[in-house]
């Protein structure tokens, strides 16, 4: 009918641009980012990792509505450097940081072996500690319908 | 200067990786973590039925009921990036080979007995399909099983149960599955849970702990308390402090692997931050150019982004939902 398809929620639209960038006219080296389809996944930790750099006097982000899919950044440097500088800044550390945790996942997965052997069924709904004897959900087989 | 971030797995199962995070503070760690956490349970894409048409049903249950069941059961999807198109991306009229799988179900019951139809019953339909988008070589490079239940001809997996069916029942159904993200709906999770925890012994005091007379014994620990020291009776509570260890288990419901499922995670915020700094550096240049003349340039004409202009082209947007799209893939 008439609702928006729900990928519109999260994927740009033909042209459409991903950040804009409002300065702030009134307060010095301050700068307002509007990020397009993006949440609190992507706000939240540039917000954290700005506030972790030396030059960023504020660093604040929300997301305005549940309904509207994007979030403001403010951002206030003490004037060493740009905010959208601070905000690349921080986008590079963070991938950084990414790309460091690849390689320590990669390292540990390797040295992993998946435990428990293929073929034996495991209880979906995990083992039992050992001083249990019956699960939480009862040890009864009986059907549902059967109760009364 | 911090520690390096450190990674140490304490479990990895079929189904599941529990995991410990050190060092991350340099993004202040929590809200890292925690978008791993989000990004892992609603970003990382998977197939999923999407559409059934009902031929006949004579259960007892309606269509829609039947419907909804089938589009919860996980289907391997390993190989998504390559071995489907989103919907969105291809030029087919509905679906087709290379946007979807189709999955068929067709049981009677002529038994006394009742019969459980389950998920081991769907099979993948390989056959032609008429409609079909652009031409493309996804299908060759799905793995093995590819839209197939997840522990179909495992017997150490029990598959879901859909419905009962009695003697005279008939159940007749031909499924469309297609790729998707959990954002759009959380059938397309490849995570049925994600725990995260940070400070078990509540050093920080991010929480308080309401209790009637004992806090000790009526909040019992969790099991990663083992890791950090217990605070001493008299210890002053410490206000510099900030979390630096992360305990996350994830569990998944059988479509992906948990290792794939983390590094999809890791792809996707990668993604998501590479496009971030693409669009930055747009906005800068065009500013410049905007003082250089005097006038204020709309940001809206940037080249950013356009990409290909026709509706459902397959470059989708400006590439925004392909992973790596900065050249940031692993
Ligand atoms: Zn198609």
């Amino acid at each position: 009918m008439n609702a928006p398809n729900r990928h519109e929620l999260f994927v740009l639209d033909d042209g459409e641009k991903g950040v804009e960038v409002i300065e702030d006219t009134k307060i010095p080296n301050a700068a307002t980012f509007k990020i397009i389809k993006q949440d609190h996944t992507l706000g939240n930790m540039l917000r954290s990792q700005l506030l972790a750099m030396p030059s960023i006097l504020f660093a604040g982000y929300k997301v305005p509505h549940p309904l509207e899919p994007y979030f403001i950044l403010k951002i206030q440097t003490d004037g060493s450097i740009t905010p959208t500088e601070a905000l690349e800044q921080a986008g590079n550390a963070l991938l950084k940081l990414i790309s460091d945790l690849q390689a320590k996942f990669k390292a540990e997965f390797a040295y992993k072996d998946v435990e428990g052997v293929d073929g034996v069924a495991e209880d979906p709904y995990g083992a039992l500690p050992s001083n249990m004897t019956t699960s939480a959900w009862g040890s009864s087989t009986r059907f549902y319908a059967d109760y009364s | 200067m911090p520690g390096e971030a450190t990674v140490r797995i304490r479990e990895l199962k079929k189904d599941r990786v529990n995991f410990v995070l050190e060092n991350v503070d340099l993004a202040g760690g929590t809200s890292f973590a925690n978008s791993l956490r989000r990004v892992v349970m609603a970003d990382v894409p998977t197939v999923a039925i999407d559409m059934v048409e009902i031929e006949s049903n004579t259960t007892v249950l309606p269509d829609e009921f039947i419907a909804h069941r089938l589009g919860m059961i996980p289907l391997i999807s390993t190989s998504c990036d390559e071995g489907i198109r989103y919907p969105r991306e291809c030029n087919c009229t509905s679906h087709c080979q290379y946007c979807s799988v189709e999955l068929q179900l067709n049981i009677t019951c002529t038994d006394d007995t009742t019969i459980d139809v389950t998920s081991n019953h769907l099979d993948v339909y390989t056959g032609e399909q008429t409609d079909a988008g652009d031409d493309g070589d996804e299908p060759s490079k799905r793995g093995e099983g590819f839209g197939m239940p997840v522990g179909k001809n495992d017997p150490s997996v029990p598959p879901v149960l859909l419905c009962k069916i009695r003697k005279g029942q008939e159940l007749k159904l031909k499924c469309i599955a297609r790729k998707g993200i959990a954002k759009e709906h959380a059938k397309w999770s490849p995570c049925s849970a994600v725990a995260f925890e940070y400070d078990p012994h509540n050093k920080l005091r991010h929480t308080s702990h309401w209790f009637e007379q004992d806090e000790r014994a009526e909040w019992p620990l969790s099991e990663n308390a083992i890791e950090e020291d217990a605070p001493r009776e008299d210890e002053p509570f410490d206000f510099l402090a900030k979390p630096e260890r992360f305990y996350m288990t994830v569990e998944t419901v059988g479509s992906l692997k948990p290792r794939d499922v983390i590094f999809k995670g890791f792809e996707e915020l990668q993604t998501k931050l590479a496009n971030l700094i693409h669009g930055l550096k747009s906005t800068t240049e065009i500013e410049t150019n905007g003082r250089m003349t005097g006038h204020v340039v709309p940001i809206a004409q940037t080249g950013w982004g356009q990409g290909p202009t026709t509706m459902n082209g397959t470059g989708g947007g400006g590439g925004w939902e392909s992973p790596g799209a900065a050249g940031w893939s692993v």
